[in-house]
Formats: structure tokens, sequence, C-alpha cells
């Protein structure tokens, strides 16, 4: 809970920093106090206590999510060093709606009442729209911020209609009461309580970028400055997912939802892996590379064993740590290419930088889930939870479509090992070198040794 | 009472369906306003006090405000509207009717919905909002700041003029940009 003050205040923080031109402090200070909130989360022995009415209430998964979200967001601030260093204006503003859509992620992890997981949404998405509209030059920057104002609060319209109806049945906002209707539901089911849970999934899997309602992810994703792609397809995807999981472990999942959800599953997983063939630009193609995995980790949510939140935070916490290595070297190699975003960027990388060349091996392995990397582990276990919820057709399916996925990983790999005429001329600075080894090596010592994350 | 329900019930229903069928966009902003207005007399039936007024102040002052100073800025007063393809009208016209068919066929059937909790008068009242905002809601209300406070942020970063093209040029808005710095909070 301290953690939920402390990244508040740091944002304003931030704010006063950029009001004062200290652009120098703005990385530091940030880091300096996310750490401190992983601090007061490590120290923190409150777990399982509801908080402010019953609003809020860590327990060991909503800890476990949130942790993992700090450590990703001071990677990405630390990326932020570099990537700002030649910018002047509205630096300071960009970190600290990262912060405060961090607090809306923290929120997401710990909700207990529905207002707060509306609150948690809202407070996650609205930076996110502003966010995504950073470059200020850029049309496309323009375009993906209000393509994805307008969709999203479309969303969370949905969202709030399902809350309301919700309400309508148990008359009380509470996750405690609202799991007592549910059980109710399970002997006399009431349409308008299978109708709200419907909207609220409807909202929720907007947010994970779930097909059908996945289509504002690609533009989003290109038009995005790259640093608010990789935070978008990191911490709001843990974010959204650990809200989602939440939502339907306490509705016990009426089977109507069950039955959408798994339609949705597949279609997410079909859309994500067979689009992706054919994108040649490396943003649209980690947009599809996402849905694709929202498909995988949708499989876990339906599965609802005890270890699915382990299981949830694994495969999201490794996939956020290769995605943000990947987008960093695609910042390198973009610049050394003039602002080119085609994955032909690539080409050369491993005769002019051996250690690069390697380490996005190990990430793109990850996400394609190669044995040995931490991406196999997380896909392995989530094969394991649906065939345990009996789910084999699914899981099957999946399988194919996790061989499919291995394609287009391996098309970047290709041009990252194919020797250019001329070699990219990167420039590496010793933080993001840093930075994309502790991505690259972790992601091999998680795959190893998948303890270490549950 | 009952026929002030009715009175309501009718001026909402009219005004929204003028909203859709007007052509001037002036008319439907009005018809809306209207319309709002109306729901805000349903809420005062219901004992709502403080949700009557706080659509008014925000529904029919700020937002529908802000609709017409687009309008009028953007002149969108001629009735402008992109005529359809065909195509576009027989989907759209499909799928209106199975709604309608949808909605009609769920109300021939009956679906009864029992009341969770028995109607409380004295929910609505402006003191009860600020108790249970203040007590049980304490953390969303403080919360909400945090919403506020990204979205005020937004609002200053887009809507800033740049400040390299000024360094050129002297600044002189034009007179459609200074009025549209004039948003109504």
């Amino acid at each position: 809970m301290s953690a939920l003050i402390l990244t508040s205040v740091l944002g304003v923080l931030l704010l006063y920093l950029g009001l004062f031109g200290q652009k120098k402090l703005l990385v530091p200070v940030g880091v300096l106090g996310l750490l401190a909130a992983i601090g007061l989360f490590v120290m923190d022995r409150s777990i399982n206590v509801p908080m402010f009415a019953h609003m809020v209430s860590f327990d060991r998964a909503g800890w476990l999510f949130s942790c993992g979200m700090l450590v990703v967001t001071v990677l990405i601030f630390l990326f932020g060093a570099d990537y700002y260093a030649r910018q002047e204006e509205n630096v300071a503003e960009q970190y600290a709606l990262m912060i405060f859509s961090l607090t809306g992620a923290l929120l997401l992890t710990s909700y207990t009442n529905l207002l707060m997981l509306f609150l948690g949404i809202e407070i996650l998405s609205i930076p996110l729209y502003i966010m995504a509209g950073g470059k200020r030059d850029s049309m496309r920057s323009s375009e993906a911020s209000f393509k994805y104002f307008l969709l999203g609060s479309f969303a969370s319209a949905f969202l709030l209609m399902g809350i309301a109806l919700i309400y309508g049945v148990a008359a009380s906002f509470d996750l405690g009461v609202v799991k007592e209707v549910a059980l109710r539901q399970l002997v006399q089911p009431d349409i308008l309580f299978t109708l709200g849970c419907f909207f609220v999934a409807i909202g929720l899997s907007f947010k994970v970028a779930a097909a059908p309602f996945h289509f504002w992810s690609p533009d989003v994703y290109e038009g995005s400055p790259t640093l608010i792609t990789a935070f978008m397809s990191t911490v709001v995807k843990m974010a959204a997912f650990i809200g989602l999981y939440r939502f339907v472990g306490i509705t016990q999942m009426p089977p109507t939802l069950g039955k959408a959800l798994l339609v949705m599953t597949i279609f997410t997983l079909m859309i994500g892996n067979i689009v992706a063939l054919r994108q040649s630009h490396f943003k649209r193609l980690m947009a599809y590379s996402s849905i694709a995995h929202s498909g995988f980790l949708l499989m876990a949510v339906l599965s609802q064993a005890p270890n699915t939140a382990q299981v949830l935070f694994y495969y999201t916490f490794t996939y956020s740590l290769a995605t943000v290595g990947l987008f960093i070297l695609m910042t390198l190699a973009k610049r050394a290419a003039n602002g080119d975003e085609h994955i032909r960027i690539f080409r050369g990388l491993f005769r002019a930088k051996p250690w690069l060349g390697v380490v996005m091996l190990l990430l793109m392995l990850s996400l394609a889930g190669i044995p040995l990397t931490a991406g196999f582990v997380a896909k392995y276990q989530i094969f394991l939870l649906a065939i345990g919820a009996d789910l084999i057709k699914t899981t099957v399916f999946a399988v194919l479509m996790a061989l499919v996925g291995i394609y287009y990983y391996a098309v970047v790999i290709r041009e990252a090992f194919t020797p250019s005429e001329e070699a990219p001329a990167l420039v590496v600075s010793p933080v993001n070198l840093l930075l994309i080894s502790v991505c690259g090596i972790s992601v091999v010592l998680f795959g190893l040794l998948p303890g270490y994350l549950q | 009472m009952q026929y002030l329900f009715y009175l309501f019930a009718a001026i909402s229903v009219l005004s929204a369906l003028l909203v859709v069928g007007a052509r001037n966009p002036v008319n439907s902003v009005i018809s809306l306003i209207v319309c709002f207005l109306s729901i805000a007399g349903h809420y005062i039936l219901l004992n709502a006090q403080f949700l009557a007024m706080v659509h008014i102040i925000v529904y029919t002052g700020a937002i529908m405000v802000l609709f017409l100073f687009v309008i009028m800025l953007l002149n969108l007063n001629k009735s402008t509207e992109p005529s359809k393809t065909l195509l576009t009208r027989i989907a759209a016209v499909t799928a209106g009717a199975l709604f309608l068919f949808t909605l009609l066929g769920a109300l021939r059937q009956g679906v009864h919905i029992a009341a969770a909790k028995e109607f409380d008068g004295n929910t609505g009242l402006v003191k009860s909002v600020g108790q249970s905002l203040f007590s049980d809601f304490l953390l969303p209300f403080e919360v909400s700041s945090v919403l506020f406070l990204s979205a005020m942020i937004g609002a200053v970063m887009l809507g800033r003029k740049d400040r390299s093209p000024r360094e050129d040029a002297p600044a002189r808005p034009e007179p459609s940009e200074r009025r549209t710095k004039k948003i109504p909070a």
C-alpha cells in the first residue's frame, strides 16, 4: 500500500524536476523511487490484508506481479536515459505519465472492489493515450494516440456497463459479495449477471489485445514512440492479465462466458500467429506476436488452477524481459538505419556486434519458445495447465500455432545473421549494453532455473 | 408524480430521436441538451439531488457547451453529412433490424429482474453521497486524483503549441486558435 502512495508521489516529483529543468536528474530519481517501491513491497508483510474498507488487498499473486512490473519499469526507465537524451521537451511529463500508468497497474494487481478495477484500468490507460502521441511532429504518433483513445474509451464504456449490471444483481461492488452471488448463479443463472460478466470481459480483453478486440494494437504499436511501445507490450500486458485473471476467478465463469473466452482464445492464437507471418515491419511484427502471446495467456486464464497466477507471472515477466531487450535493440538498429523500422535494419548485426547478435538470437528464441530459454518453460507450463483443465483440442491447436510462430521469429534472426555489404554503424551506450545483456542472460537463466520466479 | 415521470420520459425519448434525426448539427446539440435536462428530472424524481445537479453542471453545462464550440469553430452548422454508400446503408439497416428483433423477442419472453436492494430514498442526498465518499469510498475518491492529474498533463502536453516554429515567427495566434484555448472546465 505504501508503495502505491510512493509511486503517485514519485510521478509528481518527476513533474517538479521537469518544471525546474533538472533533466539529468529524472532517470536517477525515477529509478531510485521505483527501487524504493520494490523495497517497500519486499518488506511489506501485509499479504492478504484488506485495506481501505475492502478496496485493495495484495495477495501472493498481486505481490509477485507488482514487483515484476516495477522491475520492468526500472528497465524501461534506464532505457529512457538514452532514448530521451536528444529530446528537450516533455521528457519529464513522459516519465511522470509512465509512473502514473504504473500506479493504475498496481491497483489492477490488488483490487478487491469492482470500482477499483475500473479506476485501475482508467489510470492505466489515460496516460497511455497521451504517451502514444508523444512524438508531436509525427502524424503516425498522433494517429496512434487518437485511435487508441477512441477505441479505448469505447472498451471502457463496455467495462463500466458490465460493472453496473453486476452491481444491479449483487447490490455491491465488493468482490466478496460478487463471489457469493456468482456461486448462487451456478444453481440459478441470472441473465443480467452473465451479461455483466460478458461486458467486463470484453472491456478487459480489449486491454490485453485479444481477438476480435485486437485491431488497435498494430497501429498503436507502430505509431507510438518505441519506449512507450515497450511499456505497452510489457507492463500494461501484465497488469491487464492479472486484472482479467482475478475477475474470471471471482465470477467462477458462467458457462456461456467460458465458451466465449475459449472461442476468443482460439481466434487470438490464430490471428496473432498467422497474420504475423506476413509482417515485415518490426513493430507490427511485435504487435502481432504480442497478440499471439495473449492467446497463450488466455489459455492459462481459462484453466483457473491453483498455480495459474504463478504461471501467468512467469510467462508475462519473461516475455516482458525479452520484449524490452528487443525494443532496445530495434532502437539502436533504427538509429543506424536513419529511422527505418523494416526488419532489414537488423541485417549484418551479428557481423558488426557479435554479442548483440547473440543476445538477439536468445531473446527471439525465448519469444518463439525454444527449449533452454524461459519462453519454452512458460509455454510448457501453460500447456500443462490447459491439459489439466481438459482443454485438449485447444492445446493441440496452440502447439500448432506455436510452431507456426517459430517461422516469423526465425525470419528476423536470419536477417541478423545475414552478412550485409556495409555493416550497420551501431552506437551502443554502456547503459543500453548492460540492459540488453541483462535481458538476454536472464531469459536463459530463468529458462534453466524457473524455480526462482515462483 | 407518475404523470411527471411520463412527461419526462416522453421528452427524453422525443429529444433523443431528434438528436439522431436532425440534419443540422446545432439542432442535434440543442435536442441533446433538452434530453439531458429531462434525464436530470428523472434523477430528481428518484430523490437523487446530487446526481441531478452534477448531471446538469457537467453534461449540459460543460460538455455540451464544448460540443457547440467545436461545431461552431469547425463551421459544421450547415448540413454537411457525407452521403453513405449503398452497401453501408444496407449493412446498417440489417444490423439495426436484427437488433430490434432481438430486443422485441427478449421483451416478448419477458425478463423478470428482482431488485437486489430495497429502494432507499436517502441514498441520493448530498449528505449521504458525501459521507460514503469520505468513508467507504475514500481510496477510489483519492486515487482518481492521479487520473485527473494525468489527464491534465495530457491536455497541456498535447494542446500546447510547438516551441520551435515560434522562435522564427513572432507568436501571433490566429483568431480561431485563440478561441480553441478557451476550454470550459
